[in-house]
């Protein structure tokens, strides 16, 4: 079995004795886009360039493709990065002429990759410009653009979304589903609960440099609810079907996830057969916003209220499963089957 | 490494600190041959184009000189934290001694490339006195500014390059002590003003006569001392140089970015 992308095992970071990150274990597998989200100070940076070999753990490893970062320098040769926001390049080249430069130091990059780049990031125009002049999305696309020149298997990416107007934001979703749809796997930090939901395959949340979650957003679109006269015969009921997969009970609903398209049609009979009345039954809405906001207030003790961005997301709007109990509900979920009586 | 050090040599030009100097190392020269204090300060007139580098290097090398190389030398480094560059170059795959070793390499020959243009500066700076024989001294040889009777311009030459020669060399161990203070605050003004500091406090250290002869501000009056001499000061140089650079690697390949 081929090694994670990126691999951290009890990774921990201490500065001046005070925990900054704390025994993080997490993978990102090629193909999977993963976000790291979490409150300004909960450490997404510091994970960030610890992954990327910027910083050295106190304890535990990171591997990316299976190598020590800082043992074996050679392995970033498959590694696309950009670690600072703004994306940093010497303001007195222009975007070209940086973009070469990171060619020279990758061990060498044709001229019409470079312009492919470019072009990809909507920055063919601005080729021969100085950076310096450069507006702040301008530099962030260009970071992209130098992240992907060598066709990396690694992305990791900061903040990619900062200083970025709605169109580059979607050029660069675009471009990072693309990659992964090609096998690269990409780990980045946002604060746009909106970002991960737009694109990302797993997200992890951060608090005090506690990993405190991690939703496998894919299996999420999975899950469905059904609310149900006795959960708990539904649930017998359910949980022996080689179709279903992690049935739980949640107040009067059983929530489930289902392994193939077709199965759905199932649900039904099953739980009616078992003599139990179905009031509703459709997809799980994942509130991801109301979800982060219950984890990160959870983990620091009821009482703190956590601020989530305004665009905070919600994953499911178009009906796609989700889990878990939060004090504020989900929008209803979409019913596909009447109740019977 | 060739395409770092191209790089890197690409980036000196481009260091404000560079572009600076070279207005200073051009304007200073002239200021020198043309001053007219010079008879009441030092007791005599110039006679000769080769005399002004003398003038230039013996009021250069005390403070300006080493100060202008540690401002460059940090800067090296320095530019690319505040241009958030310095990250940037690490993801690639060089090596963190590959990167520092090439801003060592550039930081010890600029003192080389600055004291050349110094010496270009001050002679052209001297074109008004002429460039024949004449008598007296370059000022960088045995007898002074005057008294090495009837000096030949091929004598003058070769005693004005050898000194600047020297000068240069006993300035690198003060390039890649900014480097290294540069690596230690991760600033550029950090390590030139820790550089300064440090060589004034060196200065102070000659209250010592045991240590004196082992400081770096002693090796930078090297340039005026007999041949015979200088093999202890290019030694005593090297272990300079090589110990800043060593521990500049040894600090940089444990630092957090």
């Amino acid at each position: 079995m081929p090694a994670p992308a990126i691999e951290t095992t009890s990774l921990t970071k201490r500065y001046g004795g005070r925990p900054v990150v704390q025994d993080l274990t997490f993978s990102v597998e090629p193909g999977q886009v993963y976000a790291l989200v979490g409150p300004n100070g909960a450490g997404k940076t510091t994970v960030i360039r610890l992954v990327a070999g910027l910083a050295f753990p106190t304890s535990g490893t990171v591997r990316m493709l299976g190598s020590d970062p800082h043992e074996h320098p050679a392995i970033r040769r498959k590694l696309g990065a950009v670690v600072e926001a703004p994306a940093a390049f010497y303001p007195y080249l222009s975007g070209r002429a940086n973009l070469r430069l990171h060619g020279r130091l990758a061990g060498g990059v044709p001229e019409e990759r470079i312009s492919e780049v470019l072009v990809q990031m909507e920055l063919g125009q601005a080729a021969e410009r100085k950076v310096g002049i450069y507006s702040l999305g301008m530099r962030q696309r260009l970071g992209v653009a130098a992240a992907l020149l060598t066709r990396p298997e690694v992305l990791i990416l900061d903040e990619p979304a900062s200083g970025m107007d709605p169109l580059s934001l979607h050029l660069v979703h675009g471009v990072l589903r693309d990659a992964a749809r090609a096998g690269t796997a990409v780990l980045l930090s946002t604060h746009h609960l909106d970002e991960v939901v737009a694109y990302c395959s797993h997200v992890g949340i951060l608090e005090e440099g506690v990993l405190i979650d991690q939703v496998d957003l894919g299996e999420r679109r999975a899950r469905y609810r059904a609310t149900v006269s006795d959960v708990h015969e539904a649930r017998l009921a359910l949980q022996v079907q080689p179709w279903v997969r992690e049935v739980s009970v949640r107040g009067r609903d059983v929530v489930f996830t289902l392994e193939g398209e077709a199965a759905i049609e199932r649900v039904a009979a099953t739980i009616v057969g078992a003599g139990v009345s179905l009031s509703s039954l459709g997809s799980d809405v994942f509130d991801l916003r109301s979800y982060y906001r219950e984890r990160v207030e959870s983990q620091r003790g009821r009482g703190q209220r956590v601020d989530v961005d305004d665009e905070g997301a919600r994953l499911g709007r178009d009906g796609v499963g989700a889990t878990r109990v939060v004090e504020r509900r989900p929008a209803p979920a979409v019913t596909e089957e009447e109740p019977r009586s | 490494m060739s395409a770092l050090l191209r790089m890197e040599f690409a980036k000196l030009g481009r260091l404000t600190s560079v572009r600076f100097s070279v207005v200073v190392l051009a304007v200073f020269p002239a200021l020198w041959a043309y001053a007219p204090g010079i008879f009441d300060v030092y007791g005599f007139f110039l006679v000769s184009g080769f005399q002004v580098p003398a003038l230039s290097l013996l009021s250069s090398m005390e403070f300006l000189l080493p100060l202008l190389i540690a401002i460059t030398c940090a800067e090296l480094l320095g530019l690319e934290i505040v241009h958030g560059t310095l990250p940037t170059v690490l993801l690639r795959p060089v090596t963190r001694s590959q990167w520092l070793l090439a801003k060592v390499i550039v930081a010890s020959v600029y003192p080389f490339l600055a004291l050349a243009f110094f010496l270009l500066a001050s002679l052209a700076a001297g074109a008004f006195y002429g460039y024949g024989p004449f008598v007296g001294g370059t000022g960088l040889g045995r007898e002074g500014l005057l008294g090495a009777g009837l000096m030949e311009p091929g004598l003058a030459i070769t005693e004005v390059v050898r000194a600047y020669f020297m000068a240069a060399l006993a300035l690198v161990p003060i390039g890649l002590l900014a480097i290294l203070f540069s690596v230690l605050f991760m600033n550029a003004a950090g390590g030139a003003l820790a550089t300064l500091a440090m060589l004034i406090f060196m200065q102070l250290l000659i209250v010592f006569p045991g240590i004196e002869p082992y400081l770096l501000t002693t090796q930078l009056s090297a340039y005026v001392q007999p041949a015979a001499s200088l093999g202890w000061v290019v030694a005593l140089i090297a272990v300079y140089c090589a110990a800043f650079a060593a521990v500049s690697v040894v600090i940089f390949e444990r630092k957090d970015f």
